[in-house]
């Protein structure tokens, strides 16, 4: 990015004469303010995601619109909410892969409890517990009998999609409490009113990153993500925030597979579409700023992470670009999304040394 | 059959003393095959410093992840003014007034200064479960002041400070908390000499006061007679050397660590003819 480049010249560099010292001076604090501005974690995936939106604004046309946004919404939103429990997972130096199982899994849960004389709500609250005890079954694997979070939860992903596939017969099904005439209470608020997911999404990426910036939750999950060993010497109970942590990002992925049912109203039992969104969803918390390797985290960012995603989306089909071609433009702008980020880490890195 | 053939080599028997804060009575541990503490006795008066001194190895650190509640003791027992003492966490030592600097300092480097400062003790903004961190940062400048820590910014994440500012970062943690017991596991470690002496005018400070009893694994001898009251030596997984410094030297101390060597060395040699002649013997 050009932007970054210039802000390499320290911010303080005065010139000599009076004329021009003024005028470098101005520039210098714009330059100092957007140094500062990228050097936020979630500052280069902003910008990303603004040149992407201006780029396509020019170049199609009713680009930005208030109906193209609506499109948009569905794409994002699901995405948002669940790249905001896996950033939890993610901040740990874990990673939870069965978010998408317990994504497809959930609803059908839902459709089981609801359709067995059970009423909607409660069948909610009681397919999204059965979410929270896959999270903490995954995060007492990894913490207590020691197998890696990438294999067990790789282990649970198949295990969900087995299990999916053999209650429902592997037959699609219509959503208990929807129906396609009328939008009834229940579906408006679980999904189906046109801004539902988006005022969901806004309002868990709030609480979530509220939880992991102000709270000794969230605290403690840095540390532990970023020093295992000397957060336990501090006395935290790291096992214990792992498991929590998963039983959160597992909630958040079976709230958005009820979501996403009642919104569509009905519940497909499709493996290869639930892991195509866990995919996606740990790619909006990547390009959003969140450490792979632990230790720092951003709710804020996978969000604008999923927006990113769900704009290059949108955008290239709006541009007519092929469908073939959708998910090769897709890979190369995660690439360079991804590059750019790198890039700015290393300009923070070096503002911190001054 | 070893406990035996050992026992005659515990030099010095635990002294009891009227004003002890912290007994250890033959305190053992083994890791596997590894024996790291043989029979271990110590004693800790109020107000004191203790050097721990010991060769790499010997089961110095171990002994404090004993005392702080991070490892269970094979055997032995402990008493904490006189009351006995078996911590089952850290956690449940550090209620128990004891709290520790480990050798890998245990900050995180990803969190500020202030936050490692209160890492497990953070003020909240009671009613609500949020971090008070207005108040961390004020406590934790009055804190770096007071011991005279010159950090450029206490809003930093630690990584971005030096070696010895991040000791003195995780001494300033322990010792600004309730303990009344510090265990500072080589606290000059990584130190220039200007660093290293705020931290040992530090703990004069903190001797001074009379507080908190501390002891400390140190390596340099001038830093054992600058500070500390008493120095008890790890050798061989016993108590090889217990004397108030003023009673000792630097040179009977690399005495006891020169005949430490030699024994090592002559026990290595035997295990090693034992070895062969089984070898012959089988053959």
């Amino acid at each position: 990015m050009p932007v970054a480049s210039e802000s390499d010249e320290p911010v303080g560099t005065t010139p000599a004469g009076p004329a021009p010292r003024r005028a470098r001076r101005r520039g210098g604090a714009i330059l100092g303010l957007l140094k500062r501005f990228l050097t936020l974690r979630e500052g280069s995936i902003i910008v990303v995601t603004l040149i992407t939106l201006i780029y396509f604004s020019a170049s199609t046309q009713h680009f930005v619109t208030i109906g193209n946004f609506k499109t948009l919404l569905p794409y994002f939103a699901p995405l948002a909410i669940m790249a905001a429990g896996e950033v939890f997972v993610m901040t740990l130096g874990e990673i939870d892969l069965s978010i998408g199982a317990v994504y497809l899994f959930t609803p059908f849960a839902f459709y089981e409890l609801a359709t067995h004389g059970i009423p909607l709500v409660p069948s909610v609250i009681i397919a999204l517990l059965l979410a929270l005890a896959i999270g903490a079954f995954n995060g007492w694997v990894t913490a207590y009998v020691g197998i890696a979070s990438f294999v067990a939860t790789l282990g649970m992903l198949f295990v969900l999609d087995g299990l999916t596939l053999v209650i429902s017969h592997s037959e699609q099904v219509n959503t208990p409490g929807t129906s396609v005439v009328h939008v009834g209470t229940f579906a408006q608020v679980f999904g189906a009113g046109t801004y539902t997911e988006l005022l969901w999404a806004i309002g868990i990426v709030i609480v979530l990153q509220a939880l992991l910036s102000f709270t000794r939750w969230g605290l403690y999950t840095v540390a532990a993500g970023g020093n295992r060993v000397g957060a336990a010497e501090a006395g935290i109970n790291t096992r214990l925030v792992v498991v929590r942590n998963f039983m959160l990002s597992a909630l958040t992925a079976g709230l958005v597979g009820i979501l996403e049912a009642v919104r569509t109203a009905s519940i497909t039992p499709d493996p290869s579409g639930s892991n195509s969104i866990l995919l996606q969803a740990i790619a909006a918390v990547i390009i959003g700023g969140t450490l792979m390797t632990g230790g720092a985290g951003t709710i804020v960012g996978a969000l604008v992470g999923a927006l990113f995603l769900g704009i290059l989306n949108d955008g290239l089909i709006f541009k007519g670009v092929s469908a073939n071609y959708v998910y090769l433009w897709l890979g190369l702008a995660i690439l360079v999304a991804m590059a750019a980020n790198v890039y700015v880490q290393r300009v923070r890195r070096g503002s911190g040394r001054e | 059959m070893n406990e035996q053939a050992y026992s005659g080599e515990h030099i010095v028997p635990p002294v009891q003393a009227p004003d002890d804060v912290l007994r250890i009575e033959h305190i053992t541990k083994s890791f596997g095959p590894t024996t790291a503490l043989r029979d271990v006795s110590l004693h800790l008066r109020k107000g004191e410093v203790l050097a721990l001194l010991g060769d790499n190895g010997a089961g110095k650190s171990t002994l404090i992840k004993i005392i702080s509640g991070f490892q269970k003791a094979d055997s032995g027992s402990m008493w904490l003014k006189g009351e006995p003492y078996a911590p089952k966490s850290v956690e449940d030592a550090r209620s128990h007034g004891i709290d520790t600097v480990y050798q890998d300092l245990a900050l995180i480097d990803e969190l500020s200064v202030y936050h490692n400062l209160f890492l497990n003790r953070e003020p909240l903004l009671r009613p609500f479960p949020l971090l008070n961190n207005r108040l961390m940062k004020r406590k934790a400048h009055a804190e770096l002041n007071r011991i005279g820590i010159n950090i450029p910014s206490i809003d930093v994440p630690v990584a971005r400070l030096s070696g010895g500012q991040r000791q003195a970062i995780a001494v300033a943690r322990t010792v600004s908390g309730d303990a009344d017991i510090l265990l500072l596991d080589e606290p000059l470690a990584a130190m220039g000499a200007k660093e290293g002496g705020m931290i040992l005018d530090l703990i004069a400070r903190l001797k001074e006061e009379g507080r908190v009893s501390i002891i400390m694994i140190l390596h340099n001898y001038a830093h054992v007679f600058a500070s500390c009251d008493r120095v008890s030596m790890i050798g061989d997984g016993v108590i090889a050397l217990d004397k108030p410094t003023n009673e000792t030297s630097a040179e009977e101390l690399n005495e006891l660590v020169v005949e430490q060597y030699r024994r090592a060395r002559e026990a290595a040699a035997a295990e090693e003819t034992t070895a062969i002649q089984a070898r012959s013997n089988g053959e």
